[in-house]
């Protein structure tokens, strides 16, 4: 019995010391899977080709820079629960950098809060969230005061200082909407002050309901001149309620943030669309990262200005760039066999 | 024995008086009925910890006490059940026109609710301009007699009210300032309640109380009343009644026309949730209908749809609960708006809005800003804002949050919080980063310290109580292994003890008897003058086997004697114990000491005494040598003993393994020592213990020590089971 207890413990020392070396192994090999630091890019779907353009920014400014990519996001842009749950993972696996697109202002805060703590260099992009400066925190978000002057200056124009204009998408949840509705009304009343906006309404991501918002609009007000989309399932709801009612053809639509290339010969009524550059945010967002991962300073906070887009210039190079989610190293490189 | 005996009884008995009579004294001192008194509050200085609400909105507010709630029944409570004859004095204000306030005597199992107590109350009252007293048990029965007072009762006015219990007789006196006379009138209670706390109270009606006393009365204290002498009506202090006194006054002037404002429609009214599409670019004025759910240090008012901040440049004393209507600029917010310039005016006084239970992630959507809410969370911290507010930070899930509450009663709640308790929170939402910092997603506002309750105090597993419980853990173990040592000494010393006590009576009766027996025989022989050779022969024969018989006998009392030592250190005590058992012999004796001698555990050192005997004992016995060395080495964490001798020595095989080397192995074993044996024939034998030494005792090596003694136990238990059957055979 002695011998086979002394036996006993040789075997287990044994047995320790071979995981222990295993678990060295895993460990090593784990870290080595992760040379290049990794950043996070959650943006606020995965469900809109809009943020694909964020992905490519992001993609082609992080293989420049030698750095990882980690890409997810909720299937739904009003899916918050989702996205703080993402934002929790990349903190609790200590990604090097987090770059984020909010989907609600508020109840991301305590969620970023926690990754600035841990020491993640972070930049929040589209959308603004309103947290206390610090010094791992960098806003690259959309210019949406620009966006409402641009809107604004855009009816003024279809309209020639007189008319009538519905507000349809007004969402509370995401700061970067609010500032868009609040600088249009205050540039329109300015400018104009012939224009009135006659309905205000609130939006949510869900184009049939948008789409029951307009109709009722369009009941309540037969002649309404312009309908501003502040989101584009808001413009999508818009467009199909106008093309049902005979009473409102001459309604037109300044829509925001289209999710793909605007098809205007389609959309007969789609007059113009403000769209954000995602695709610069992205690659500003990792630029910034990376400076900052390398030891450096956070830059400045930036404003990105958004780009009027009208059947007119919807050709040029520039404009089919913002919505280009084509990235050469993502083609698949087949190997033909003869 | 005796005497520890006797201390044992004498302990016994004094516990068993000590502790039933400090449970008496105890108790009777719990339930003194004078315990306590005579008591006068703190109020002034901010102090309002020993009285407990029940319902309403009790805040200390210029060193007074103020229920600014309209709930029916609102109550707070201090004292003892155990009060029987006292008295409650007190300074009354109405806030309502349309309620009562006053005072609870005798009061007990009280829970929120109308009447929801056992006790009696009396107040004044403005419906009929009377003095109620009544008795609540968990119904109301009110005193048929009722005195009206000489000006009528009325709101926003001080009144002084005594009210008095003395065995089944309950008296109340009301004064009121500038009036000569007081109203005082008794009842009797056939089936009275004999005891119980004070009180405050009020009943649709807010109020404010101040220099509240209670002490014990007598039925002198009764008729004095009765007859006037107790009159209290000289002690009302004519200033201010507090610093909003004139907003009080203007809330009456509107409730009391309340009827002709609610004659007058007002204009259309919106949903507090279409304020958030109110023009942005030109503020318009909305009116709303609403509940008012804040008053200090905000006005926010909600209804079915939502709240909304009201900022208004009027001086009004809104109470919790009161429906409004407002009129003023929409300013429409992210989540919420707020109206500007505002007008209010009270359309009804009600009780206060239950909360809307929320959970910390739907509240950090925004969609519940303004509005009243109750959300469960876990306390991370608490702290003192710059301008004295009380802070909890809070999180649920994924979501942090605060909850701002105003010192006042809140204080000695907010000390006794512990981090990581469970909380439930019941506050108004407010997501402004003004108010935030932008530091959470919302901030609760807290109407009073009862918006919040502990649901669960702090989880007892956390690391403070995990580490207590490493260390006392340590400690025990430590005092086992301590105990154990000690134990295991009394036991050796018990041993030694007996042995030697063998010895002595083996030196007195087998030894001495050996003697004798020696003695005659050698008499007998010298006496046996012509006796035969065969005689003689046998004689000598049996003197030599007595006195081989006696030097064994002696060689077993130096075998057994362990005196030495505990006097002598081991080398001294083996050469001592060898000198005696060759002392008729020519062996010569050499003792060698390497080393710096050290202490040896008693334990070790009678193992090496027992194993250093046992071969010098094989060796005089069986070797014939004729130098025997013995040798000890102290080593830095180990001692050896080595005997050796240049006898015949032996071939060593299994058979020679008798009962002797068998002991020595087993001692050796006990000590963890290694035992090796040399020899061969005509070239001496070598026995050599290597025993090692336990390391200096430290706080780090006692938990070590303790392991390795079970493991060798377990070992040595286990060895000895499978190795039985072999010692038998």
């Amino acid at each position: 019995m002695f011998i086979s207890i002394q036996r006993f413990h040789r075997s287990a020392v044994r047995i320790g010391c071979l995981a222990g070396a295993w678990l060295c192994a895993l460990h090593i090999l784990g870290c080595s899977s992760h040379t290049s630091p990794r950043i996070a890019i959650i943006p606020q779907t995965e469900g809109m080709s809009i943020w694909d353009a964020v992905h490519v920014g992001a993609e082609s400014q992080a293989q420049r820079s030698a750095l990882t990519v980690y890409w997810n996001a909720p299937t739904r842009e009003d899916d918050v629960d989702g996205q703080i749950a993402l934002v929790d993972h990349v903190t609790h696996d200590r990604y090097q950098g987090l770059i984020l697109a909010p989907s609600q202002s508020l109840a991301l805060i305590s969620p970023v809060r926690r990754a600035l703590e841990r020491g993640i260099p972070t930049a929040i992009i589209s959308s603004p969230l309103p947290l206390p400066h610090s010094a791992n925190l960098i806003n690259i978000v959309n210019d949406d005061e620009l966006g409402g002057h641009l809107a604004a200056q855009r009816v003024v124009a279809m309209l020639n200082g007189h008319g009538t204009v519905a507000l349809l998408g007004i969402n509370p949840d995401i700061t970067g909407i609010m500032t868009r509705a609040h600088t249009f009304e205050l540039e329109l009343t300015r400018v104009a002050p012939g224009i009135e906006i006659v309905e205000r309404h609130a939006g949510t991501f869900n184009a049939l309901h948008e789409q029951q918002v307009a109709e009722d609009t369009l009941r309540a007000h037969p002649g309404l001149d312009v309908i501003i989309a502040l989101t584009w399932d808001t413009a999508d709801g818009a467009y199909r309620a106008i093309e049902s009612n005979a009473n409102a053809h001459a309604t037109r639509i300044v829509a925001f943030d289209c999710i793909g290339i605007p098809a205007f010969d389609q959309w007969k009524r789609l007059d113009s669309i403000i769209q954000q550059n995602t695709r610069a945010m992205g690659q500003k967002a990792v630029e910034a990262l990376n400076t900052r991962m390398r030891g450096g300073a956070m830059p400045a906070d930036m404003l990105v200005p958004p780009r009027l887009i009208t059947r007119d210039n919807i050709s040029n190079a520039d404009v089919r760039e913002m919505f280009s989610a084509d990235l050469e190293l993502w083609n698949w490189r087949w190997s033909l066999f003869k | 024995m005796k005497n520890r005996s006797s201390r044992l009884w004498i302990l016994a008995c004094a516990l068993v008086v000590l502790v039933p009579g400090f449970w008496l004294a105890s108790r009777t001192w719990l339930r003194s009925p004078a315990r306590g008194l005579p008591y006068h509050d703190s109020f002034s200085s901010g102090k309002s910890d020993e009285w407990k609400a029940l319902g309403g909105t009790w805040e200390l507010v210029d060193g007074m006490m103020r229920n600014d709630s309209d709930e029916r029944g609102a109550k707070l409570l201090t004292g003892s059940t155990w009060w029987r004859d006292y008295s409650i004095d007190a300074d009354v204000y109405l806030l309502g026109v349309s309620g009562d306030a006053g005072l609870l005597i005798r009061s007990s199992d009280e829970e929120q609710g109308v009447n929801a107590y056992n006790g009696y109350y009396a107040g004044v009252r403005t419906i009929d301009n009377s003095v109620v007293l009544g008795r609540a048990q968990h119904s109301w029965m009110e005193s048929a007699q009722r005195s009206l007072v000489q000006g009528g009762i009325r709101p926003f006015q001080w009144y002084h009210i005594r009210l008095l219990a003395v065995d089944c007789q309950i008296a109340v006196s009301v004064s009121a300032p500038g009036e000569p006379l007081h109203t005082a009138f008794g009842a009797s209670d056939a089936n009275c309640i004999h005891s119980g706390r004070a009180g405050l109270r009020s009943y649709s009606s807010g109020g404010i109380w101040r220099n509240v006393s209670i002490q014990p009365a007598t039925h002198h204290d009764l008729d004095a009343m009765l007859a006037g002498a107790g009159e209290k009506g000289s002690t009302f202090q004519h200033s201010t009644v507090t610093t909003d006194s004139v907003q009080l006054h203007t809330r009456r002037m509107l409730e009391e026309a309340e009827e002709r404002a609610m004659a007058v429609s007002s204009a259309s009214t919106q949903n507090i949730a279409n304020l958030r599409f109110a023009p942005y670019a030109t503020p318009t004025r909305y009116t709303v209908r609403g509940v008012v759910t804040l008053t200090s240090p905000s006005l926010y008012v909600q209804d079915s749809t939502g709240g909304v901040y009201v900022q208004t440049s009027e001086s009004l004393h809104l109470k919790l609960g009161d429906e409004v209507e407002v009129t003023g600029d929409a300013h429409p917010g992210s989540f919420s708006s707020s109206l500007q310039n505002a007008t209010v005016r009270v359309l009804w006084v009600r009780t206060p809005l239950p909360p809307l239970s929320v959970t910390a992630s739907q509240a950090a959507t925004g969609r519940y800003d303004a509005t009243f809410i109750e959300v469960r969370g876990r306390l991370v911290t608490k702290e003192r804002a710059p301008n004295n507010t009380l802070l909890l930070n809070l999180e649920e899930g994924a979501q942090t949050f605060r909850a701002i509450m105003n010192p006042g009663r809140g204080d000695s709640l907010f000390a006794r919080l512990k981090p990581d308790s469970s909380l439930r929170i019941r506050g108004i939402c407010v997501t402004d980063p003004s108010m935030t910092k932008s530091l959470t997603p919302f901030d609760l506002l807290l109407r009073s310290n009862e918006d919040l309750d502990v649901i669960a105090g702090p989880p007892w597993w956390n690391t403070g109580h995990i580490i207590e419980i490493v260390v006392a853990a340590l400690v025990l173990a430590l005092i086992g292994v301590f105990l154990y040592h000690r134990v295991e000494n009394w036991r050796l010393r018990a041993i030694m003890q007996e042995r030697e006590r063998l010895a002595h009576e083996m030196h007195d009766t087998l030894a001495q008897s050996f003697a004798g027996i020696g003695f005659q025989l050698q008499a007998i022989r010298n006496g046996l003058t012509n006796a035969s050779d065969d005689v003689r022969h046998q004689l000598d024969l049996a003197s030599s086997l007595v006195r081989h018989s006696h030097q064994e006998a002696r060689r077993s009392i130096a075998t057994l004697r362990t005196e030495e030592l505990e006097t002598e250190d081991l080398i001294s005590a083996l050469e001592r114990c060898a000198r005696r058992m060759v002392q008729e012999g020519n062996i010569q004796v050499e003792c060698q000491k390497e080393g710096d001698q050290r202490t040896i555990p008693l334990r070790i050192v009678d193992a090496l005494y027992r194993i250093g005997q046992e071969a010098i004992a094989n060796a005089i016995r069986h070797a014939s040598p004729s130098q025997l060395v013995i040798r000890v080495r102290y080593a830095a964490s180990s001692v050896q003993l080595e005997i050796s001798d240049n006898g015949c020595g032996f071939v060593q095989s299994a058979s020679l393994l008798g009962f002797g080397l068998r002991g020595m192995r087993r001692r050796a074993q006990q000590i963890s020592a290694a035992l090796s044996i040399e020899s061969s024939p005509d070239r001496g034998t070598r026995i050599c213990v290597d025993a090692p030494l336990p390391p200096h005792a430290s706080v780090f090596v006692w938990p070590l020590r303790v392991i390795k003694a079970f493991w060798e136990h377990s070992i040595y238990a286990r060895t000895t089971t499978s190795n039985r059957p072999s010692s038998h055979r």
